[in-house]
């Protein structure tokens, strides 16, 4: 292919290359102080869904302003382990068990120590059955005599058998050697007795009694302690790559944001998916899935170039924003759907809505179809394209900081100062974040004139986003007020499109806090 | 090593036992972790033939799983053309160490005889068996007697 025919339109500011440039000229001349001041936990940025020693006034005050609020925590491995200790010593101590199994008959009833001290005063025998922790059957009666061990076949001394509550005894060799190989498959609270169809469950007591070996048992208890934290219905790990932190929170109906203090993913905390407000957990998991059966052809149809709708010149997107214009001529047209830009600029803008093609006759198979293809492609290229804009403008929140950096070293100003400009690239990620989950829900919402309003609202939504997105490329140039209003208004319609679309199944959130 | 006690043991019970539906059992002296065995079916389309399976222990047996493959090929919905079958007792989650080779071999003799189509290693075949049966039983039939072994005559 001939080189001259592509041609890169830059409508920033500062090209990728000359940002790479400054960033390194930065890192270079002050990397002791690149990395001071803003980070997340000064508490000043737009991280609004803050600690819950928050008082009373301004959480009831976020719960109006922000549609998505949603009360939880983030722990450290060591405060959760606290917490599930804390639940294994109330048991124990009220029921006068064992923390071993105090351990597993939580697990059984996920964590509900209440429920648990309420049924073991009723019936305790049933509690434990139910734990599997002792047989319903009556117990075998352990023989004065044994002949072998049913494992191996090797006839050891008496003292070395033993058994769980189910009496089914075996040699303790083998039970070691049943636990190494379980804690190797990454078994833990679930080992079960050696015995053919019988499901007791080995406490935690009786497994480490018969493992010696520090690594196993180090391995044992730390997938106990995973399988604790899945069990329980108020934590979540938080699924970023090596991330330790973990969620705690009270309700899992409904798409519910929480952002990881660690690696600052957002996640949804009752499905465990990427957070996708407004779109429910069923939706986006359905969604998904469509998109990784079908993204080949999608991703073939929508290419990463297009042609310019004037002069066809071939352009490259490098940027977040969506607002184009051509290098070569100067035509200022839409990258979404390729219209011009004029029309974008009013009150209505047109191209986040899809239209159904009236004409197309609806007895033919084929036809719709190729109609089904097209309003797929519709939805999915708006989706992929909001992601990729995404990760554009998360390069440019990267060069933000140390342009801020640099300003700052050059005596134009304090971080103060410039704290707008990393304000401003923040809550444009955040608004084009629930923009591109927007997408699937409106490509599951029946037709009708709740999808005209949430179309009509997006719409909105986007324009402004597209108009922010132009304004912090060019923040340093644009007027602060005129960037602060933007900011102000984009994050209203993001705010009122939530409120009105995002749905909770459950409006209390049950609390049984142990 | 910790199995060839066991399977010294389980080898001579099932040896005595005398079980009909599992004869000709051959174990390489040398390496008593490979098995190898007649299935003989009573059911139809199956009973005119006989199976021959290889079970392979692995070094860790008991704790870990048996494997079982059918060196000759069968027209069965839970049974592979590779001669891979599907068998829940023998597999990683439901494995019990006390379990023993005669319990996995019955299960096996069962599964052969009234195939499970609810679970289906081969999903054109588990269609046929349940939409028309007949011609399923005749297919199967007749690939029992192109293929399959000959019956011990005892």
């Amino acid at each position: 292919m001939n080189c001259d025919q592509f041609y890169s339109v830059f409508r920033h500011p500062y090209s990728i290359t000359n940002l790479a440039s400054v960033q390194n000229n930065t890192s270079n001349k002050m990397s002791a102080e690149s990395d001071m001041e803003y980070s997340d936990n000064d508490g000043d940025d737009y991280d609004y869904y803050g600690e819950q020693d928050d008082c009373d006034m301004e959480a009831v005050d976020r719960t109006k302003s922000d549609p998505e609020y949603f009360l939880y925590t983030c722990l450290r491995v060591e405060e959760v382990e606290k917490l599930l200790n804390e639940s294994i010593e109330l048991l124990s101590n009220s029921l006068q068990i064992t923390p071993s199994l105090a351990k597993v008959t939580l697990h059984a009833y996920e964590w509900n120590a209440q429920e648990i001290i309420n049924k073991y005063k009723e019936n305790a025998n049933e509690v434990l059955v139910y734990s599997r922790v002792k047989s319903r059957s009556p117990v075998l009666q352990a023989s004065t005599s044994r002949s072998s061990c049913a494992v191996c076949a090797n006839t050891p001394p008496m003292h070395k058998y033993s058994a769980l509550a189910c009496g089914h005894y075996f040699c303790n060799d083998c039970w070691a050697m049943h636990f190494e190989v379980q804690i190797m498959q990454g078994v833990s609270n679930t080992i079960t007795c050696m015995a053919q169809d019988c499901e007791l469950r080995a406490p935690e007591d009786f497994v480490l009694s018969h493992v010696t070996k520090p690594n196993l048992r180090e391995r044992y208890q730390q997938f106990m302690f995973k399988d604790h934290v899945k069990s329980h219905p108020e934590l979540r790990f938080c699924p970023g790559p090596n991330c330790q932190w973990i969620f705690r929170a009270w309700t899992r109906e409904g798409a519910r944001r929480v952002e990881c203090q660690g690696c600052e993913l957002l996640t949804c905390f009752s499905c465990g998916a990427p957070h996708h407000a407004p779109t429910d957990c069923p939706t986006i998991r359905r969604w998904l899935t469509k998109c990784a059966d079908d993204s080949e052809t999608a991703n073939y149809i929508s290419a990463h170039t297009k042609d310019c709708p004037k002069c066809q010149i071939c352009i490259e997107k490098n940027g977040g924003c969506n607002h184009m214009q051509c290098g070569a001529c100067r035509h200022d047209f839409c990258w979404v759907c390729l219209g011009d830009w004029k029309s974008h600029g009013s009150e209505y803008y047109e191209c986040s809505r899809y239209k159904e093609d009236p004409n197309m006759s609806s007895d033919s198979q084929h036809a719709q179809a190729r109609e089904a293809l097209k309003k797929y492609l519709h939805y999915y290229e708006r989706w992929e394209n909001h992601a990729r804009s995404l990760k554009l403008e998360e390069q440019t929140l990267a060069s933000l900081k140390s342009r801020i950096n640099q300003k700052v070293m050059a005596g134009e100003g304090t971080w103060i100062d410039w704290q707008y400009l990393w304000d401003s690239a923040k809550l444009l990620k955040r608004c084009r974040y629930t923009l591109q989950y927007t997408y699937p829900f409106a490509y599951y919402m029946d037709n009708g004139p709740r999808k005209e309003l949430f179309e009509y609202q997006q719409a909105q939504l986007e324009a402004e986003i597209e108009n922010l997105s132009w304004k912090v490329e060019r923040a340093e140039t644009t007027d602060r007020g005129d960037l602060e209003n933007q900011m102000d208004i984009a994050e209203k319609r993001r705010t009122t499109l939530l409120k009105d679309f995002l749905e909770f199944h459950t409006t209390t959130a049950s609390s049984s806090k142990v | 090593m910790a199995a060839t006690r066991r399977l010294q043991k389980e080898l001579n019970d099932i040896r005595q036992s005398g079980l009909k539906s599992f004869r000709d059992i051959q174990v390489d002296e040398s390496n008593i972790l490979t098995w190898q065995g007649l299935i003989v079916p009573d059911n139809p389309p199956y009973n005119k033939g006989a199976f021959r399976i290889e079970i392979n222990f692995p070094a860790e047996y008991p704790f870990k799983p048996p494997k079982i493959s059918f060196k000759t090929k069968i027209y069965h919905p839970n049974i592979d053309e590779k001669g891979q079958v599907c068998l829940p007792i023998i597999s990683a989650e439901n494995w019990k160490p006390a379990t023993k080779t005669d319990q996995v071999i019955q299960a096996l003799v069962a599964l052969v005889n009234d195939p499970e189509p609810e679970h289906p290693l081969r999903a054109e075949l588990a269609e046929e068996f349940l939409k028309d049966r007949k011609k399923f039983t005749k297919n199967a039939e007749e690939f029992t007697k192109k293929h399959s072994e000959k019956r011990p005559t005892d």
